[in-house]
């Protein structure tokens, strides 16, 4: 199995990301505009009532600012183009060439999450030096460790999400896929945490949350990190998140096949 | 002459006329929503999961926090109403901008200058999305039903900086067609804006003075919505709502100013 085309195809989205760099720079833009206004946000609530909902400030800031890293490298991805591909008949154009269509979508995400870490990182760094934010950096090896494991797994795991949701266009290609997107984007917004902890939410409604898949795109990455979640519940979530992962592939996998024989290639 | 055309003899030639492009290009959309129901359902879906997701994370912090930079609950679901009210009616009849950068890069731009409506006016309103119908007027009955909380005294501010606001988002969308003339970059202009305007789901208070200062007099996202949602609370001061008017019908001018300028700018490419 060679990975020489997989890694080229990284190489031209790498590229392609700096091609349209004005483009590039407004979508930062407005990251961290959507940062700024949850910082602030969480901000004044902790400030006038310190253990809120069980977080301290530091913490809660803590969450809030590592969210918008997890968001950079959970969501970012160019695979929803596959969406596109779908419905305009351009997916022909890799059923006849000698490349696996999942793999190459991965390998050209991994340069978009690259290049947006990268800038989000460095946005991060700024907004330290600019608002000087109460906050504690983790410095318990088993959380980093934790965290390192269960992020890329995250990724992973979304990119899955990402591609079932792209493949409803083999059954409704209307709008190039974008009803369903918007739709799961705005579940997406509240049922991952990037808006606020899930488990500030009463318990019934946490209990059920926590289980779906959603969860562990931000919320329980970041569980982790603040260690939050150690030792055998770690454990417990590293094998929930790698159980939602096998679900998922095997789905798309399904899914993937049987998008196949309805699709039609209209437009081409 | 039937009830309709009655009607519109009543009003200036010129303004006839605009009514009936708007109308028409409206029917011309709702028509479009009416052909694609599976996907416009699942918008309409999606903008309610939004509105009815962020309501209840306002109840769950009520429950757990006494205040939020001193405002209640109720205020914050206030605030947070008369977001909507005002997002949603940009939404509503400027949908025509979120498709007009297509119109500058392919050169079809070209077509609106030569005919006898104003491009401007073409360009924001050629479409309008009836699928934020639904939320406005559930947001409108939300704020009726809530209508008590206006003490006496302040329903003409409330009315001042509800116009002012409503110009403020005309002069906004203005400003982001002169930008896609000049530069080509609508899109991400005018999600930088509704970004800037999520700001506002929350009283502006929350921010510091830095970014409060930017978000009142250089892009007034503060005026828009934070002013008009004080008012409704009774906390705005008359002379806060008549310095929002004149920002307002300033802001105005100054886009009208720029669009002219660009529509000098424009290169026709591609046509």
């Amino acid at each position: 199995m060679s990975f020489g085309k997989y890694i080229t195809a990284t190489k031209v989205s790498w590229q392609a990301g700096f091609v349209y760099r004005l483009n590039f720079v407004m979508w930062r833009v407005r990251m961290v505009i959507q940062l700024l206004a949850l910082y602030f946000l969480w901000l004044a609530i902790t400030s006038k009532s310190p253990n809120a909902f069980g977080y301290d400030q530091a913490t809660m800031l803590v969450y809030v600012l590592g969210s918008s890293v997890m968001r950079a490298l959970v969501f970012s991805s160019r695979s929803i183009d596959v969406q596109g591909e779908i419905s305009n008949g351009d997916l022909n154009n890799y059923l006849i060439k000698p490349l696996n269509y999942f793999r190459y979508w991965f390998f050209r995400d991994f340069a978009d999450k690259a290049l947006n870490i990268i800038f989000s990182i460095g946005e991060l760094v700024v907004l330290f030096l600019l608002l000087r934010p109460p906050v504690i950096i983790q410095s318990d090896p088993l959380a980093w460790l934790g965290f390192l494991v269960m992020a890329p797994l995250a990724m992973i795991l979304y990119y899955y999400f990402s591609l079932l949701i792209s493949m409803t266009t083999f059954w409704y290609p209307e709008g190039d896929g974008w009803p369903q997107r918007f739709f799961v984007f705005t579940i997406l917004e509240s049922l991952s945490g990037g808006l606020f902890p899930l488990d500030i939410l009463p318990a019934p409604v946490y209990s059920v949350l926590q289980n779906l898949p959603t969860a562990y795109f931000i919320f329980v990455p970041m569980q982790v990190y603040l260690g939050r979640i150690q030792g055998m519940e770690l454990v417990g979530a590293i094998g929930v998140t790698v159980f939602w992962v096998l679900v998922l592939w095997w789905l798309a996998r399904v899914v993937w096949h049987r998008g196949l024989k309805v699709y039609g290639a209209y437009g081409r | 002459m039937n009830n309709n055309e009655n009607m519109l003899s009543m009003f200036p030639r010129k303004l006839r006329k605009y009514w009936l492009v708007w109308w028409t290009s409206a029917k011309l959309s709702l028509s479009s929503n009416m052909a694609t129901r599976g996907a416009s359902g699942l918008f309409i879906l999606g903008k309610l999961f939004r509105f009815g997701a962020f309501v209840y994370f306002l109840f769950v912090l009520g429950g757990g926090v006494n205040e939020v930079s001193g405002y209640n609950l109720s205020a914050l679901i206030i605030f947070f109403l008369v977001f909507n009210l005002f997002d949603l009616f940009g939404q509503l009849f400027f949908r025509g901008i979120y498709r007009f950068r297509q119109q500058v890069v392919s050169g079809e731009f070209d077509f609106r200058l030569v005919k006898p409506i104003s491009p401007l006016f073409q360009a924001l309103t050629r479409h309008t999305d009836f699928l934020d119908i639904p939320l406005l007027l559930m947001v409108i009955v939300a704020l009726v039903g809530n209508i008590d909380l206006v003490p006496a005294g302040s329903w003409w501010i409330f009315g001042l900086v509800s116009l002012a606001g409503f110009i403020l988002i005309t002069a906004i969308h203005v400003v982001v067609a002169s930008l896609g003339v000049i530069t080509t970059e609508v899109d991400h202009s005018i999600m930088i804006y509704r970004d800037l305007a999520m700001m506002a789901r929350f009283p502006v208070d929350i921010y510091t003075d830095a970014i409060r200062g930017l978000l009142t007099f250089v892009i007034p996202i503060a005026i828009i919505f934070t002013y008009p949602a004080k008012a409704f609370l009774g906390l705005l001061t008359w002379e806060n709502g008549l310095v929002a008017f004149g920002v307002s019908l300033l802001f105005l001018y100054i886009s009208l100013k720029l669009w002219r300028y660009a529509l000098t700018q424009y290169s026709s490419a591609s046509s």
